[in-house]
């Protein structure tokens, strides 16, 4: 199977759920002929089409192999972290993580990322804070 | 006479100190990452949407910036596609056959004044054809009833798959699935929730910035950061310098890349890059007889860049007038319209001058600002080549993070963002467009108010969509634009 193939077969998932969510909406009561239901429904059918036209005729679909095969899921670790530390380590803290853990995975040596972390949080915070008085999460250092 | 009179009001808007300064940020940050790689100005409009609201920059400010941003970036990409054979943003590609090979002679230098005087020629030719153009472009579509709306975005959607260049089913699927994250949250007709898997943070629907931004500035930064790690030198080339006489020998070529631009860009669903390869074969055929394209022809150079900046600008008059976007940037900057409760089309001129003639006037500075800042600073643009990439893109997703953060105060958007970030990255991988799911995500509501109000008026009979001629034709195009794909394909 290619990936053109299971991309399809997802859309065409995608598509049912989607037409089945819509179809399990209760309508209270019948405000225009047409109703909430109707057109997420026609659309999902057109997005289950195209799925399945991706099924028969996977044209030139290939899934380019990933070359560095750590970075993605790490990349994906660390903003994941970012986004449930960021309120209760503050702003500055997981921004410098953030940053300085970006840094490495783009090859940077160990000292300039840790660097890089910290003038780049320290720098967006300035401009966010004190320039353009965007309140930010402090966190551990209120 | 009467353009003329709005137009001047627009420039009392454009001239306000503030505005002015921001037309100003906006051209030297568009300049910027036209010439960064891997950030586009999508990615530029989406990190900069969520600071304008939560600074609570005025509509006209914000769209002044943004659209700087936009068309600035147009001046950008030429400069690492000449220096480096690189194009900066995708328009760029066919800049390399000629500026590349006129910098490897030492006149890198020329080649890049050349194609800043297109872009300059490009963008304001096609801003006083928009001046002109806009509103009785918006008077025919005042008259558009709720039918015609309705053919009108179906066939902006249809025509996704047919100037694409790739997969017809692909760009359609991405734009049906546009459509349906559009539609998550509470229902405005009926109050019922849809798609909102029974979570207290979707009732009032997915926040735009958090889809852009997810979709385009973090699913390329996971792009970038699987693939190896390269290593690269800019190099700034002196030489000799562009010549009066080069610079008139390419007027025509100008001119003629200018038409083609603008045409191809009012036009819905093709874009820059569309006008830009045009133009170029254009010339190429015309010029046959010398065979110097390709070699380092000037009007190699002047026509892409000319045509492509032609096209941004021409964009953006469907965008303003009718509330059609025509590309995935002029898709972001409706989105930022919408986040400010402000709904472009026809009304648009009439309601809120201030916004639609001050953002027109903005541009006619703004191009200037962009030439001046071009000829002599080009340098320094270059230079931002030699920021490691290890800087760069750290930077970026702090920025786009705190942007998500800014909008909503909520972790949950940050997930939701960092989610469609992976949905942006497989897709990529996948050869699936992205701009049509922005597309289908500005135009999905649109699309269904207009055919429930449609079949409302008609107490539900189906055979109102087809009820006026314009309908009709619209109906015809969609139609053909869905064939289109497999016509091309026996062709082969």
């Amino acid at each position: 199977m290619r990936a053109g193939q299971l991309l399809g077969l997802g859309l065409i998932l995608l598509g049912a759920a989607a037409a089945w969510s819509a179809q399990a909406l209760e309508v209270p009561f019948a405000a225009d002929p047409l109703g909430p239901r109707a057109f997420p429904t026609v659309v999902a059918a057109i997005l289950a089409a195209c799925g399945s036209l991706l099924v028969l005729n996977p044209a030139g679909a290939r899934f380019e192999p990933i070359e560095r095969r750590h970075a993605p899921p790490a990349l994906l670790a660390i903003m994941a972290a970012y986004a449930l530390l960021l309120a209760p380590a503050g702003f500055l803290i997981a921004t410098a993580g953030l940053a300085t853990g970006v840094a490495l995975l783009f090859g940077a040596r160990p000292l300039a990322a840790l660097v890089t972390g910290g003038v780049t949080s320290v720098t967006l915070w300035l401009l966010f804070d004190r320039l353009l008085d965007l309140p930010l999460p402090k966190g551990l250092l209120a | 006479m009467d353009t003329l009179a709005l137009l001047g009001g627009g420039f009392a808007v454009a001239l306000q100190p503030h505005n002015l300064a921001l037309a100003l940020v906006g051209c030297v940050i568009g300049t910027a990452i036209g010439v960064l790689p891997g950030i586009g100005p999508l990615n530029a409009i989406a990190l900069l949407l969520p600071f304008c609201l939560a600074l609570k920059l005025p509509p006209e400010s914000a769209l002044i910036l943004l659209t700087a941003v936009y068309y600035g970036s147009g001046y950008g990409g030429r400069i690492t596609a000449i220096l480096l054979n690189m194009p900066g943003e995708p328009s760029a590609v066919l800049t390399t056959l000629d500026g590349h090979p006129l910098a490897k002679q030492g006149r890198g230098g020329a080649a890049l004044a050349i194609s800043g005087i297109g872009s300059f020629v490009g963008a304001t030719i096609s801003v006083v054809l928009m001046t002109f153009l806009s509103v009785p472009l918006a008077k025919v579509a005042v008259a558009f009833s709720p039918a015609d709306y309705v053919a009108l975005i179906a066939f902006a959607l249809s025509l996704l798959g047919a100037v694409g260049g790739g997969s017809a089913p692909k760009a359609w699927a991405a734009g049906c699935l546009g459509v349906l994250l559009a539609l998550v949250g509470v229902d405005s007709g009926t109050g019922v929730e849809r798609f909102t898997g029974g979570t207290l943070e979707l009732l009032g629907g997915l926040e735009f910035t958090v889809l852009a931004i997810g979709l385009f500035a973090i699913g390329e930064i996971l792009l970038l950061v699987e693939s190896r790690l390269r290593a690269e030198a800019a190099r700034i080339s002196g030489g000799q310098r562009l010549t009066a006489g080069e610079v008139i020998r390419c007027i025509p070529t100008m001119f003629r890349s200018t038409a083609i631009g603008f045409v191809i860009g009012v036009l819905p669903g093709a874009g820059a890059s569309v006008a830009s390869a045009l133009s170029y074969t254009a010339e190429k055929r015309l010029n046959e007889a010398n065979g110097t394209f390709g070699q380092g022809d000037m009007r190699g150079v002047a026509a892409p860049e000319t045509a492509d900046n032609a096209a941004q600008i021409g964009n953006l008059v469907p965008m303003l007038s009718l509330g059609i976007p025509g590309s995935g940037t002029t898709a972001v900057l409706l989105g930022a319209l919408l986040m400010y409760s402000i709904t472009p089309g026809p009304l648009l001129f009439e309601q809120r001058p201030d916004v639609a003639w001050g953002l027109i006037a903005s541009m006619y500075i703004g191009n200037c600002i962009l030439l001046l800042l071009n000829l002599p600073l080009v340098g320094v643009f270059a230079r931002l080549l030699t920021v490691p990439a290890w800087v760069l893109y750290p930077g970026v997703l702090a920025l786009s993070f705190a942007g998500v953060y800014a909008v909503s105060n909520s972790a949950f958007d940050l997930l939701l963002a960092i989610g469609f970030g992976v949905m942006g990255w497989l897709f990529r991988k996948l050869d699936v467009p992205l701009v049509p799911i922005v597309l289908g995500f500005v135009l999905g509501r649109m699309l269904e108010d207009n055919l429930r109000r449609a079949m409302a008026l008609s107490d539900g009979n189906v055979a109102e969509l087809v009820a006026s001629p314009v309908s009709v034709a619209l109906w015809a195009m969609t139609g053909l634009a869905l064939l289109w794909p497999s016509l091309r394909l026996r062709r082969r």
